[in-house]
């Protein structure tokens, strides 16, 4: 126990220890950010992998790790789609996958926003033009919001978290 | 290698009717037969107490345009001293069958279906026909690496159903999971049988994710495919890109310059503590230990943020190329990285000693998910998951390559084979890189960074090249084509030849162990599904 609590003291508040973005983001529209509005406070994320390298999840599970403790600014990950709001998608859609995310989509209550999270997600990336891939993910379903980078770094999707769900004048916090 | 030679010459002597053809790739003896022969050539050198191999790879090539015929080729690593041994077969012009091994040797399993699907010939007398790559939506007839296959046209889709394999009974029942898991985690679908509380089998069902990356290859030049090879499985991407980077090396005749050399081991050994630092987390958040969890988060981010600072890169992608590597570290920088190394090293040494401490974590470890050592044998497994069955194979002691020749890394090995067994493999192979990264940081040469391509490779030419990545043994096979092209490229990640492993490991285990075993092994989906 003392041991514990003295490495807890010993390690202090890591919260926030990370380097910070260059560029702003531009790449949330208004229109998305309209539609994010009910969740604004609290945005519960199912994300969903269609083929990706698995860099783009390691990124996702980053968020959650004490450096960037997402769950700080009202996001939390879900383990099913129909407690999500938003779906992160990652990955190309391999002809495989296809018709797991429609179903996804689908099992995902309304309103909803999808975010398609990384290179590959957004344009396919590398995997472009391969017969088991069926196209980016907009292809399939509607995209709200795009985060490119392969993979971007976790601060960056902060950044966009929070350009989503930023404040509008005339809304009522 | 030419100490090979008395294997070679054992299985000669014992099959001198069979063997068509002796010669040396790469100073790795191979022997070509007739196909019929092969099972039982096969046999002997997985049997025979001398020569003990193992099933390291299995592959097909398809040669046409320019030879209208297949070829088969088997990779063994023998017991003694993990040299390697080939064997090779061809079929002709219209030929489409060849027997099947594994009715002898378990690990060729997969492998065989892998090429039926992909090539479309077909292993007789295989005891599963069910298709493993193709799922059952893909239209007959599809085989991707075929040489007429269009690598850019979208399949079609066609009904049909996979066929799990049934356990009939009073209270047996089935627990489908996935694609789409719980967590963030990379799809695939499990299916346990189970009465009452243990499993009872478990069917994985993976490929998903399957991209089609060695047909993408084969779109690309040898020299320009590293960016692919790094997107192969992304945690791994030090470890793809080096494997696929020294194949290259030995087709173009490269002599990769000492200090490259060391460069690349930092770089590996850099990757193997991020993801054994965050495997060590991820195994104590599913026994419900979240102060440890995030120790380790906090640790692993570090190692990330570190990997940034060095090379632009979190995963430190785009440090290899072809003749060895992009960028120098400077004195200050490899200084920088002991300091922070050793702060971190007694950092995660005080976490060790908490987790230890709290019987109630290390009891869920013990006896969970084991895998024994005969049938990480059958399976032909080796790496973290290996080690910790007792398996003692390493490729950085077995088959140097990089600097470990004058490294020597030493090698963590336990017996028990269960979950915590894979965790203090883990643990011992943490300690092992800081050391070997401060080895690399004393040791290292000067020289130049990247090394110019002695010739061009003939068309047909290829080379095999091993890496132990933070997983296992990461294999490439590199073809080379016309005009520089890549005819074939065989990608073999460890997690191709632990997913059928993990099956075994989970019997008699309860399903909420499950998550537990898994998180154990740490398998790749998207180094497996390609
Ligand atoms: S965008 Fe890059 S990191 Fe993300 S899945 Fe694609 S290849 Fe991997």
């Amino acid at each position: 126990m003392f041991r514990i609590i003295n490495k807890s003291l010993k390690t202090g508040v890591v919260t926030g220890d990370h380097p910070d973005t260059e560029a702003p983001p531009e790449l949330v529209s208004r229109e998305a950010i309209e539609k994010a509005k009910p969740f604004r406070r609290s945005l519960t994320i199912r994300e969903v992998d269609t083929g990706s390298c698995n860099a783009c999840e390691m990124e996702m599970n980053a968020l959650a790790n004490p450096v960037y403790d997402v769950e700080r600014f009202g996001v939390h990950i879900a383990a099913s789609p129909r407690h999500a709001d938003a779906l992160v998608v990652t990955g190309p859609v391999t002809v495989n996958m296809e018709r797991a995310l429609k179903d996804v989509y689908k099992a995902t209550a309304d309103p909803k926003i999808v975010i398609a999270l990384g290179d590959c997600a957004v344009n396919c990336g590398m995997f472009k033009g391969s017969y088991a891939v069926t196209g980016p993910v907009d292809q399939h379903i509607p995209v709200d919001v795009r985060i490119p980078g392969c993979p971007p770094r976790p601060v960056e999707i902060l950044a966009v978290l929070a350009e989503l769900r930023k404040d509008c004048p005339n809304s009522d916090q | 290698m030419s100490d090979a030679r008395p294997a070679v010459e054992q299985v000669q002597a014992a099959y001198t009717q069979a063997i068509a053809e002796v010669r040396t790739v790469h100073g790795i003896p191979l022997l070509r037969m007739r196909k019929q022969d092969l099972p039982t050539v096969a046999h002997f050198l997985h049997t025979n107490p001398n020569l003990r191999g193992s099933l390291s790879l299995l592959w097909a090539v398809d040669h046409r345009p320019r030879e209208a015929r297949y070829e088969l080729c088997y990779l063994f690593t023998l017991a003694k001293r993990k040299d390697w041994l080939l064997l090779a077969t061809d079929l002709h012009g219209e030929e489409r069958e060849f027997p099947s091994i594994t009715p002898h040797l378990h690990a060729a399993k997969w492998y065989e279906r892998e090429i039926r699907d992909l090539f479309g010939l077909i292993p007789v007398g295989h005891p599963d026909m069910r298709r493993l790559v193709r799922h059952e939506h893909w239209p007959k007839g599809s085989h991707p690496l075929k040489k007429e296959f269009p690598w850019d046209r979208v399949l079609g889709r066609v009904q049909g159903q996979y066929a799990f394999r049934k356990i009939h009974g009073e209270g047996v029942f089935e627990v489908p999971v996935g694609p789409i898991h719980a967590g963030i985690i990379e799809p695939g679908h499990f299916r346990f049988s189970v009465a009452g509380e243990p499993i009872m089998q478990l069917e994985v069902r993976h490929f998903w994710k399957h991209r089609g990356i060695e047909k993408l290859f084969e779109q690309q030049q040898l020299t320009e495919a590293v960016p692919l090879s790094e997107r192969v499985s992304g945690d791994t991407s030090v470890g793809h890109s080096m494997t696929y980077c020294q194949a290259v090396e030995t087709l173009l005749g490269v002599e990769v310059s000492p200090r490259a050399r060391y460069l690349r081991t930092l770089f590996l050994e850099l990757e193997r503590l991020h993801n054994h630092i965050g495997d060590v987390g991820a195994i104590c958040n599913d026994t419900a230990y979240a102060l440890a969890h995030a120790h380790c988060g906090r640790m692993k981010e570090q190692l990330m943020q570190l990997n940034d600072r060095l090379t632009g890169s979190r995963f430190l992608r785009g440090v290899n190329c072809v003749g060895g590597v992009v960028l120098d570290l400077s004195g200050i920088q490899l200084a920088q990285v002991e300091v922070e190394l050793n702060a971190l090293e007694q950092d995660f040494s005080a976490i060790e000693k908490i987790v230890f401490a709290n019987a109630s974590l290390t009891e869920r470890l013990e006896n969970t998910g084991i895998l024994t050592e005969g049938i990480a044998w059958d399976h032909a497994v080796m790496g973290v998951v290996g080690r910790a069955s007792g398996i003692d194979r390493d490729l950085r002691r077995d088959r140097p390559f990089a600097a470990y020749d004058v490294l020597q890394p030493n090698v963590a090995l336990y017996r028990y084979g269960d979950v915590r067994a894979r965790m203090r493999v883990r643990l011992d192979e943490i300690h092992e890189s800081i050391r070997l990264i401060r080895e690399v940081r004393r040791g290292l040469p000067l020289g130049r960074l990247v090394s110019q391509p002695m010739h061009q490779p003939q068309p047909g030419a290829w080379a095999l090249s091993a890496v132990e990545g933070w997983r296992g043994e990461i294999l490439y096979m590199v073809m080379a084509g016309e005009e520089g092209r890549i005819h074939r490229c065989k990608v073999r990640d460890p997690s191709f030849v632990h997913w059928p492993a993990i099956q075994w490991a989970a019997l008699g285990n309860i399903v909420p162990d499950f998550p537990l075993i898994n998180k154990s092994f740490n398998l790749s989906y998207a180094g497996n599904d390609l």
